[in-house]
């Protein structure tokens, strides 16, 4: 049972898996270099609190309590004391690897560090620290409060005993964790690239519209959403940017080869719901 | 209106005349068999022929299916349902043009071989309508469907109606291998079973993987077992041969699992 939680990076992603933690009767220390993000991160995890309990899927007092139980820091020497410190910092290998090898010099020889990575390889940022048997993924989805998936990601050096430190922790939080071999994509970015990568395709060779595909993948697949609404949920750059990088992790195969129709979007600026245009357009962002 | 009123004191409504329509379903188990099951459960007369009986006989519920090995007369519409074996499914189309009356239109399974490429093998070329036909895809509320060049507005407006009578929404789409819904799944099921063959992680792990991370219906693995792997197989090898891809590769386990059926639930 994991007491001291610590997570590194304050954005959405580590304000939600803070949450979740929080929740989970842990004691979280959350840094970030930022106190104006910290900052942000703290109202979030408030207003969020405050849903759940509207929704009564909470207490007040349950919120209140878990709410108490987070502490912010822009120290990274604060996170000493942590069982656990779960980095969900920028997708930059460099930056990630330099954090790595500051938090096991902060940190006592057990605690576990995992990241929240989704892209890059686990065994990577491990390498940038001695003890490597120690470093795990521990990919969540967004938004990490609600979602239940964890991918407990195993790299090259991961030992047995942090492996199962971490499903245990994922447990703890509520979580349905699943083990993966670190490998590109880990397996829900990679096995959902066909999802987009044909619909792409049958739209580059005309066999149906946007609004066609997706109403057959909605209404004869069961799928909640088509690939085209789905893409311009995510943006459209985000996800050429994920396509991207498994095409050259994987040295271009061929099923991961990112389509020209992705980057003529990318290129006009229509790059899906958040600006108001993608395969669709939405008025009221425009 | 009057006559009709008349006519249905002596017989049934007009409105039920779908009850004694007859349609012929030929092709593959358990495609024959769903498609007969459908059918007759929305009134009509259904003849059915297997290419290959399977080895435990379904119990059908309804008594408007029968067996045959012919085309009976007075058939409406015949279906075919043939996706791994051209040769017999070049007959079975020929068997049907030669015997069913030329106004009566073809729905034929175009998902490996393009509807246009199927009418090659007809004399009454504007009859047949390409349809996305997979195990378990006779459930969904939406069928693809694909007219040729030579199919008029006419057919392809009997058809729909055929599949409205079914009770399932149509969308027409252009004539490809594949079409639209059995490309995306199958690419799917292949790019999971790499996954498996390399160990990243368990079938049931992404299974569960792709349910509560992406929300997706059924596990990619799951969904292979529903659709049956050899079908899936027939479907990729199609694409590669049409689209001259290696994006269809299709992984060495896919491959394995459809030629031994249920290989990895035994491991």
């Amino acid at each position: 049972m994991v007491k001291y939680f610590g997570l590194v990076g304050a954005g959405t992603m580590g304000a939600g898996i803070a949450q979740t933690a929080a929740l989970s009767n842990c004691e979280v220390t959350v840094y970030d270099v930022n106190a104006t993000v910290l900052r942000q991160a703290l109202e979030r995890i408030r207003a969020d609190l405050k849903k759940g309990v509207e929704k009564g899927k909470l207490t007040q007092e349950q919120a209140n309590e878990a709410f108490g139980r987070i502490h912010p820091r822009t120290r990274l020497a604060d996170l000493g004391h942590c069982d656990v410190i779960i980095e969900a910092v920028i997708e930059d290998l460099r930056i990630k690897k330099d954090l790595f090898k500051h938090l096991e010099a902060d940190t006592k020889p057990s605690t576990i560090l995992a990241t929240n990575t989704s892209s890059l390889s686990v065994t990577a940022i491990a390498s940038a620290v001695r003890h490597q048997e120690r470093v795990v993924g521990m990919h969540f989805f967004n938004p990490a409060h609600i979602m239940k998936l964890v991918e407990v990601v195993q790299g090259q050096q991961t030992s047995s005993e942090t492996l199962l430190q971490t499903v245990e922790l994922a447990k703890q939080m509520g979580k349905t964790p699943i083990v993966v071999k670190d490998s590109p994509g880990f397996v829900v970015n990679r096995v959902a690239r066909p999802f987009y990568g044909e619909a792409l395709r049958l739209l580059g060779e005309n066999v149906a519209t946007v609004e066609q595909i997706d109403r057959i993948v909605r209404v004869a697949g069961g799928f909640p959403m088509g690939p085209f609404e789905l893409m311009d949920l995510i943006g459209i750059d985000v996800n050429f940017a994920v396509t991207q990088s498994m095409y050259e992790q994987y040295f271009g195969e061929p099923r991961y080869r990112p389509h020209p129709i992705q980057k003529r979007m990318v290129d006009s600026g229509a790059i899906g719901k958040k600006v108001g245009r993608g395969f669709y357009t939405y008025e009221e962002k425009k | 209106m009057g006559k009709k009123q008349k006519a249905a004191g002596r017989k049934q409504p007009a409105a039920d005349k779908p009850q004694r329509t007859r349609v012929f379903v030929v092709g593959e188990s358990p495609l024959v068999e769903e498609y007969a099951e459908l059918c007759a459960a929305k009134g009509y007369q259904v003849f059915m022929k297997w290419n290959k009986a399977p080895n435990k006989l379904p119990t059908f519920s309804s008594k408007a299916i029968q067996r045959t090995n012919s085309l009976p007369a007075k058939t409406s519409i015949a279906i075919e349902l043939t996706n791994g074996d051209r040769e017999q499914k070049q007959n079975n189309l020929q068997m049907i043009d030669r015997t069913l009356p030329p106004t009566a239109p073809i729905v034929s399974s175009s998902v490996t071989i393009s509807a246009t490429e199927q009418t090659t093998w007809l004399k009454q070329k504007h009859r047949l309508v390409g349809v996305g036909a997979l195990p378990s895809f006779t459930q969904h509320p939406l069928y693809e469907i694909a007219p040729t060049v030579y199919t008029p507005k006419e057919t392809v407006e009997v058809v729909q109606r055929f599949f409205q009578s079914l009770g399932k929404e149509i969308e027409v789409v252009q004539d490809r291998v594949g079409m639209v819904l059995p490309r995306i799944v199958c690419q799917l099921v292949n790019e999971a079973t790499f996954a498996v063959q390399e160990e990243v992680a368990s079938p049931q792990d992404i299974d569960i993987a792709m349910k509560l991370g992406t929300n997706y219906p059924y596990g990619p693995i799951e969904w292979g077992n529903r659709i049956g792997f050899q079908h899936i197989y027939h479907v990729l090898r199609a694409l590669q041969a049409d689209l001259q891809e290696d994006r269809y590769r299709i992984s060495p386990l896919l491959t394995a699992l459809a030629q031994t059926g249920e290989w990895w639930k035994k491991t």
